[in-house]
């Protein structure tokens, strides 16, 4: 429970920045965060104020293979912190959005022979699930639902689009509520190789000033199809 | 001057990564990770966790770079909090909601009158003398918590205090310090 007390949700966003609740009022103060604006006030208040003390701690050099199995991890996106438990599950929902990329391709490969190669993402969640398959056709996008979810209540998806070397995402648009499938008109964005798609949480009729203010639900990095 | 030169470039190179050029995060590892790795140890204390605290950083930094807001904070405020966080998951999964008087675990801890440390940037002066102006308890809690990652009972066993007073204490004192830097 999130309390509606102004100084009772204070106390808590200070709480969460120490480090002090538990792991289930933490994933319960994580669960709000997007949906709570007050809270997520809160929380980046004390977040500015407690910073400084992280100075406390020495520096200390990590072990020099580590940025080694970083790089491994990037290639395979495989969160190491739930190694054993995890990569079974996580390889067991890959191969199942590696499926519908491959479901796409092989209707590309029969259907337009002709096209020069397409670039694709899957969308992942913040714990590394797909969520959405994004292809470019013909200049703009068409996105796939792979896993639907419900957004909170009073909230819309928006849909962005930040070429490389760009320093500000393009808003393409807001996701229907409950749709399973959204096209992005060419000429709003041109699709390009290493671009990044990703969809935020923002309030109803979209981002109020033309950036994107709420978490990002899901994110993801167009590729070639076979090139990446 | 020279904080605020680093942490234009801290931000410039989370949007380098953000916009996908290539070795801007080996940069930002370089850049940052005997600092990131210090605040993973001083949670954890075991460095083979702390390497899986600053392996999950750099990848959730990686996917979510373009979530970074300048205008909203700073860069090395920005990394500081996502390797709190992945350090304390990790501390949580180890169980430290277990009251212990394991006496290694006060081997490697900062003295939290080593308050000097906190660099002289304005912002961290002030938080400075105002967790000065605390209390000593107070002041050792908050110190435990956010930089050893302490949970409310290993507190409590390391203060010798009932875990209800430790609570109510280490409240007071963040009502305190919020006071005193308004």
């Amino acid at each position: 429970m999130i309390p509606s007390d102004p100084e009772e949700l204070d106390l808590l966003a200070a709480e969460h920045v120490l480090g002090t609740l538990d792991a289930r009022q933490t994933e319960e103060v994580r669960r709000a965060l997007p949906v709570n604006a007050v809270l997520r006030a809160a929380v980046e208040a004390w977040e500015a104020r407690l910073v400084p003390m992280a100075g406390l701690a020495l520096p200390e050099a990590p072990p020099p293979e580590l940025w080694g199995r970083i790089e491994t991890s990037l290639a395979a996106r495989v969160p190491a912190a739930v190694r054993p438990l995890r990569r079974e599950r996580f390889w067991k929902i890959w191969s199942v959005g590696a499926t519908v990329v491959a479901a796409g391709l092989a209707a590309f490969l029969v259907f337009r022979p002709a096209e020069p190669p397409r670039m694709m993402t899957v969308l992942l969640t913040g714990s590394e699930q797909p969520a959405w398959l994004v292809e470019a056709e013909g200049g703009g996008l068409r996105l796939a639902s792979l896993n639907a979810r419900p957004v909170e209540a009073g909230r819309v998806q928006q849909l962005w689009a930040l070429p490389p070397g760009a320093t500000a995402p393009v808003s393409l648009g807001l996701i229907p509520a409950g749709a399973s499938r959204a096209n992005v008109a060419p000429g709003l964005v041109q699709p390009q190789a290493g671009m990044l798609i990703e969809i935020t949480l923002e309030p109803p009729g979209g981002s109020p000033t033309g950036r994107p203010t709420g978490p990002i639900l899901f994110i993801g990095r167009l590729a070639r199809a076979g090139q990446s | 001057m020279a904080d605020m030169n680093q942490a234009s470039d801290g931000a410039a190179v989370i949007l380098a990564v953000a916009a996908g050029e290539e070795g801007a995060l080996h940069q930002l590892y370089q850049a940052q990770a005997s600092r990131l790795f210090g605040i993973a140890m001083g949670i954890l204390r075991d460095r083979d966790a702390a390497a899986d605290a600053l392996h999950d950083t750099m990848l959730k930094v990686s996917a979510r770079a373009a979530q970074f807001d300048p205008t909203r904070g700073e860069a090395g405020a920005w990394l500081t909090g996502i390797i709190r966080h992945a350090a304390l998951d990790l501390a949580r999964a180890r169980g430290r909601e277990v009251p212990t008087d394991n006496p290694m675990l006060g081997d490697s801890l900062v003295h939290p009158e080593a308050l000097e440390r906190i660099a002289a940037a304005q912002q961290s002066a002030r938080l400075r003398d105002c967790l000065a102006a605390l209390e000593t308890r107070n002041r050792e809690g908050i110190v435990l918590a956010f930089v050893h990652g302490f949970s409310h009972a290993q507190i409590a066993a390391r203060l010798e205090l009932p875990l209800g007073t430790v609570k109510a204490w280490i409240r007071r004192g963040l009502i305190r310090l919020k006071g005193c830097l308004s």
